[in-house]
């Protein structure tokens, strides 16, 4: 049991840390698109997932300055 | 074509920012330790990388649906790129500091005289230990971006190449001078492979939920194309002054966490 809470430890460290915004933002991304396609907007379905990841990659970058504002270290 | 190059120079520079990290760490336990053990645990770590890229790398591209695989690998790449990307912008912005591989060169020195003397003969497991957790968990990076970029793109060899290149260079440049690495462009090369993890996540990851992209494999230039803009406009935007200086500089005495 121990190293299955190890393996699972490394691995949440490893793809989320300490900024889970940059792994929940580009799994909700493609929810959406893959929403919008089934919708039958797939002409702009492309364009719509790049600004979402550019979204998600400033969430993180004004989440990381937010931290920084407050003196917290992430 | 474009994708097997792509793969390799990804592959090529995410290897090699790993690999200056890891020898900054070899280097380290080698000066202040002993050679012989210290290459042996680099070396055991290398193999048990190698094993690792071999069995994920052919079990996940034999045993995965195709469009499953390039699903899960695509979102995870853009999780990844993501975290490589902004980190980058903060350093270029001067926002973050950037990694001093002198500077770290010396913390492991110092770290390493508080430890045991080297026994006077056989293996000094210290050093053999140090130096496989060191390339080890570096190396545990590259072997994410190798599996990942070889499975899902059927790449598995080219991105191979790019790693085993990438091991190569720096490790004989290491060998060469004796020295940690500090002149590499660390930031720019992280800088880069962020921005074709993003890329080549989004174009797998959006290929498998059905988008069809214009040009095909040409859509991964665009959308690198995309991401350099909204990147150097982010540095640009972060640097002028989101950030008030007295920000600027706690941000600046913060401890490299990668």
């Amino acid at each position: 049991m121990r190293y299955v809470i190890a393996f699972a430890r490394f691995w949440h460290d490893f793809l989320i840390g300490d900024r889970p915004e940059l792994f929940v933002g580009p799994i909700v991304s493609l929810a959406l698109v893959a929403l919008v396609i089934q919708a039958g907007w797939s002409a702009v379905s492309g364009l719509v997932l790049f600004g979402l990841v550019v979204a998600t990659g400033g969430l993180g970058l004004a989440r990381e300055l937010a931290a920084a504002r407050a003196g917290t270290d992430r | 074509m474009s994708v097997v190059l792509f793969t390799v120079l990804s592959s090529f520079i995410a290897s090699a920012v790993e690999f200056v990290e890891a020898l900054t760490v070899v280097l380290a336990v080698g000066v202040t330790r002993q050679w012989r053990s210290t290459l042996a645990g680099a070396g055991a770590a290398i193999v048990v990388l190698t094993a690792l890229i071999a069995i994920l790398g052919l079990t996940i591209a034999t045993f995965v649906p195709i469009e499953l695989l390039r699903l899960v690998v695509g979102a995870v790449l853009i999780v990844f790129g993501l975290q490589w990307l902004t980190r980058a912008i903060l350093r270029a912005a001067g926002a973050r500091a950037s990694r001093d591989e002198v500077a770290n060169f010396g913390r492991e020195v110092v770290a390493l005289a508080k430890e045991p003397p080297v026994p006077a003969t056989g293996m000094d497991w210290i050093s053999f230990t140090v130096a496989f957790k060191g390339v080890l968990l570096e190396g545990l990076e590259v072997a994410f971006i190798v599996v990942t970029f070889g499975a899902a793109g059927g790449q598995l060899v080219p991105a191979i190449v790019g790693a085993g290149l990438a091991g190569i260079g720096v490790l004989g440049v290491g060998a060469a001078v004796r020295r940690p690495l500090a002149r590499l462009p660390e930031n720019q090369l992280k800088f880069g492979v962020g921005l074709m993890l993003v890329s080549f996540g989004t174009f797998w990851a959006g290929e498998a939920i059905g988008i069809a992209w214009p040009g095909s494999d040409l859509s991964i230039l665009l959308l690198l194309a995309g991401y350099l803009a909204a990147s150097l406009l982010a540095v640009r935007t972060v640097a002028a002054g989101l950030v008030r200086p007295a920000q600027l500089s706690q941000m600046q005495t913060r401890q490299e966490a990668n």
